[in-house]
């Protein structure tokens, strides 16, 4: 499946489209057209009408699915078929079946209006079997939305047979080892243990106070950055979590405490953590306390 | 003769069934089905306030600053009815317009340039299949695209689904570096939109009063007008021409309601949500998820095409007086509005003081927050409302009225709503297809 171009079918199920526009946001359209065929998307106007595609029996080599996924007819209907019809169909032709976000990876956010209905393809947030029980084909590319680039490079890779491999949580391993607290421009202040004052300042750690998840969170977004320029944290805004199983938490904008103590970042014992935390913040950084641009200094 | 056909409309934000009614080979009415019901509203029920700003982005991918900024508006609203009336500086109330603006921008560029532009070359040739992979306008369109949302992430951090929006203000705090990537980021599009979509620079085009002006430019737009024209779509899609605009702009003074040419105040007291024929209509009789939105119990359209006819824009004006609010009209007044805001975002760019405070932190403890708030913002397709009800910091209800809910409700026979009304009487379904996507329909918002 190297040399020719591959193909795709890009199928929605409950979505706000946001992974949609996300991939439209792919900077490199152009070189991503001359190596895959959109078959369908349903955004895109193509050669192929939905129909011929569901009525023909061709395999093709992606099946991108887009948002949460359901059995319940009630639920959801797509083209006037119950939507089971059509994914069951289209998957039994598919090579790879691509989950792109969180919706169709893990239920995301519209899971929660019916968490035995609605689930992701092979998850039900942590727990394994959702709208599949198994599957041996399925890749999770998570995020609310996915990053284009994370989904469009392990299209490329799989097209190349280059080997991918995956977490537990079936996302590739190159994207969701890094964690969102990599890159970020306030990692200073959360080796200090400054926290941030208030919304709206470039100075302070957002993860004592905001609910920041960066550092729990697997997900390059500090290190690729979103539409070339930037991210939440860039942005002064806590990570929402939205690459996990269990995205949204609640209380997205406020730390949750045990003890009146954060959760640890991953991996990092409560006792590493905690004695760190404790000698780090017994010390005052006087340049840390200070905005980082002082005007009146000019 | 009666007959019913069905027909899925694709390619528009999400999808919907046409049920056509056809009599003596024309549409005698037209019910429309959306089913991708995802239940935010719900969702959102005995959450805590702030997850309503993360969460009803997620309504829509295409509109998600909007709907942060509505629901940020709607506590902001909370807030004034608990008793402590929030200062945004205006800085941060810049920044909001900046983004939204920017979001409307690549909304109308996306949908002239994949949707409209394709659909007018297939209706010239009927045998021609447009392909996007294969169209060099729709690469140029797409990085035109992609340079907007850069310009919006500076300050938003990402788009789609960005989350710099606060009650109080915005997160962001951007340097005198960033505003003068903006700024190159705004260069780029308007470079694009002059050279191909207008055929000159915005200013003289937002000085056009005659729509004889565009058609003696080299552009996409005038091109689009001689098949419309030619299709007959100058006097075909016509409504109620009543038109509505709740939100504030800087297109016009305050909340209007605008009859065929008669511009009125307006206020948001007179808005009523209907269920009648959808599937939450107690009657049983519902045929969609859609819920329609009426002022005072009629249907108004909203959208690029209302604000305009309230800004009383003179090549809006021109072409109401001719084409009345017809499908060209319609279409039109979405480009139009692509230049103003283009005009207006680098106006606030320049004048953006970075010196302001982003973010005003409340006073008042967030886990007493009771009350009841509205937020109303002009997005894309029209104005989009949030009515909330908090206790004790946590949301008892929560209740959205999108734009396409104003323009794509059910009616009846008797009464149609605004895009019901404006394919009755048209020959064929590749005609109410067009219509249709003039208003820019997007049924994720629509089934939220």
């Amino acid at each position: 499946m190297s040399k020719a171009k591959s193909s795709i079918v890009w199928l929605q199920g409950l979505t706000c489209n946001g992974n949609s526009h996300s991939f439209l946001n792919y900077s490199h359209m152009e070189s991503f057209a001359s190596s895959f065929d959109m078959l369908y998307h349903p955004l895109l106007l193509g050669d192929t009408s939905f129909d011929a595609i569901l009525q023909s029996d061709t395999p093709f080599d992606f099946l991108i699915l887009e948002g949460a996924l359901s059995r319940d007819e009630d639920i959801i209907r797509k083209f006037g078929y119950p939507f089971h019809k059509v994914l069951d169909e289209l998957a039994s032709r598919a090579r790879y079946i691509i989950c792109a976000g969180s919706c169709a990876s893990f239920g995301g956010i519209f899971r929660l209006k019916d968490e035995a209905k609605i689930t992701g393809a092979l998850f039900s947030g942590k727990s394994r079997g959702g709208y599949w029980s198994e599957k041996s084909n399925v890749i999770n590319i998570p995020g609310c939305p996915v990053h284009p680039a994370w989904l469009i490079d392990t299209l490329f890779l799989l097209k190349r047979e280059a080997k991918v491999s995956l977490d537990e949580f079936l996302r590739p391993k190159e994207i969701f080892s890094y964690l969102t607290h990599h890159g970020c421009l306030r990692n200073e202040y959360f080796e200090w243990k400054v926290d941030s004052k208030q919304l709206g300042e470039k100075e302070g750690c957002l993860f004592y106070e905001y609910g920041c998840q960066g550092p729990m969170t697997h997900a390059n977004c500090n290190k690729i950055l979103w539409n070339g320029v930037g991210s939440k944290t860039r942005a002064g805004s806590p990570c929402l979590g939205c690459t996990e199983f269990d995205f949204p938490k609640m209380k997205l904008y406020e730390t949750q405490t045990n003890m009146s103590l954060p959760q640890t970042p991953f991996g990092i014992s409560k006792r590493a953590y905690y004695s760190l935390a404790g000698i780090a913040k017994s010390f005052k950084i006087e340049r840390l306390e200070r905005k980082l641009i002082d005007e009146k200094d000019n | 003769m009666k007959k019913i056909t069905k027909e899925i409309i694709e390619r528009i934000e999400g999808e919907a069934t046409l049920e056509l009614e056809w009599e003596d080979a024309k549409i005698h009415f037209a019910r429309i089905k959306f089913f991708n019901f995802r239940g935010i509203e719900n969702i959102l029920k005995d959450r805590p306030v702030y997850d309503a700003i993360a969460i009803t982005p997620r309504v829509c991918g295409i509109c998600s600053t909007s709907h942060a900024l509505t629901a940020t508006l709607a506590i902001e609203s909370c807030y004034a009815d608990f008793g402590e009336p929030l200062h945004v500086s205006q800085k941060a109330k810049d920044i909001r317009e900046i983004t939204l603006n920017v979001e409307k921008i690549q909304n109308h560029i996306k949908w002239f340039y994949f949707s409209i532009l394709p659909e007018l070359k297939k209706i010239s040739n009927p045998k021609f299949t447009p392909n996007a992979f294969k169209d060099k306008e729709w690469f140029d369109a797409q990085k035109t695209i992609i340079e907007s949302l850069k310009l919006s992430s500076i300050f938003s951090g990402q788009w789609p689904h960005g989350s710099f929006l606060m009650s109080g203000g915005v997160t962001c705090d951007p340097l005198k570096s960033d505003i003068v990537q903006a700024e190159h980021s705004l260069h780029t599009i308007i470079s694009f939109c002059e050279s191909y979509l207008y055929g000159m620079h915005i200013e003289e085009f937002l000085d056009i009063d005659s729509s004889l002006q565009i058609m003696v430019s080299d552009s996409s737009l005038k091109r689009s007008i001689e098949v419309m024209m030619k299709h007959g779509f100058d006097s075909s899609g016509r409504s109620y021409d009543r038109f509505l605009a709740l939100g504030e702009s800087f297109l016009y003074d305050h909340a209007s309601k605008c009859v065929k040419t008669t511009v009125l105040p307006a206020d948001i007291r007179h808005v009523a949500e209907s269920l009648e024929n959808s599937f939450f209509d107690k009657e049983g009789k519902g045929y969609t998820y859609s819920k329609s939105a009426l002022y005072k119990k009629n249907y108004f359209e909203v959208g690029p095409l209302a604000r305009l006819m309230m800004a009383k824009d003179p090549l809006i004006r021109d072409l109401h007086r001719r084409f009345k609010d017809s499908t060209l009209t319609r279409i039109v007044a979405r480009v139009c509005e692509c230049a103003h805001l283009l005009q207006r975002t680098r106006v606030l760019l320049t004048q953006l003081d970075i010196g302001e405070p982003s973010y005003i932190k409340p006073k008042s403890n967030l886990n007493y927050l009771t009350g009841e708030g509205v937020g109303i913002v002009e997005a894309s397709r029209g104005t989009l409302i949030h009515k909330l009800s908090v206790k004790n910091g946590f949301i008892k209800e929560y209740d959205i009225i999108t734009p396409t809910v104003w323009n794509l409700g059910n009616g009846t026979t008797e009464n149609p709503s605004i895009v019901q009304k404006a394919i009755l009487g048209l020959p064929s379904i590749e005609k109410a297809d067009f219509i249709f996507k003039s208003f820019d329909v997007c049924s994720v918002c629509t089934t939220q």
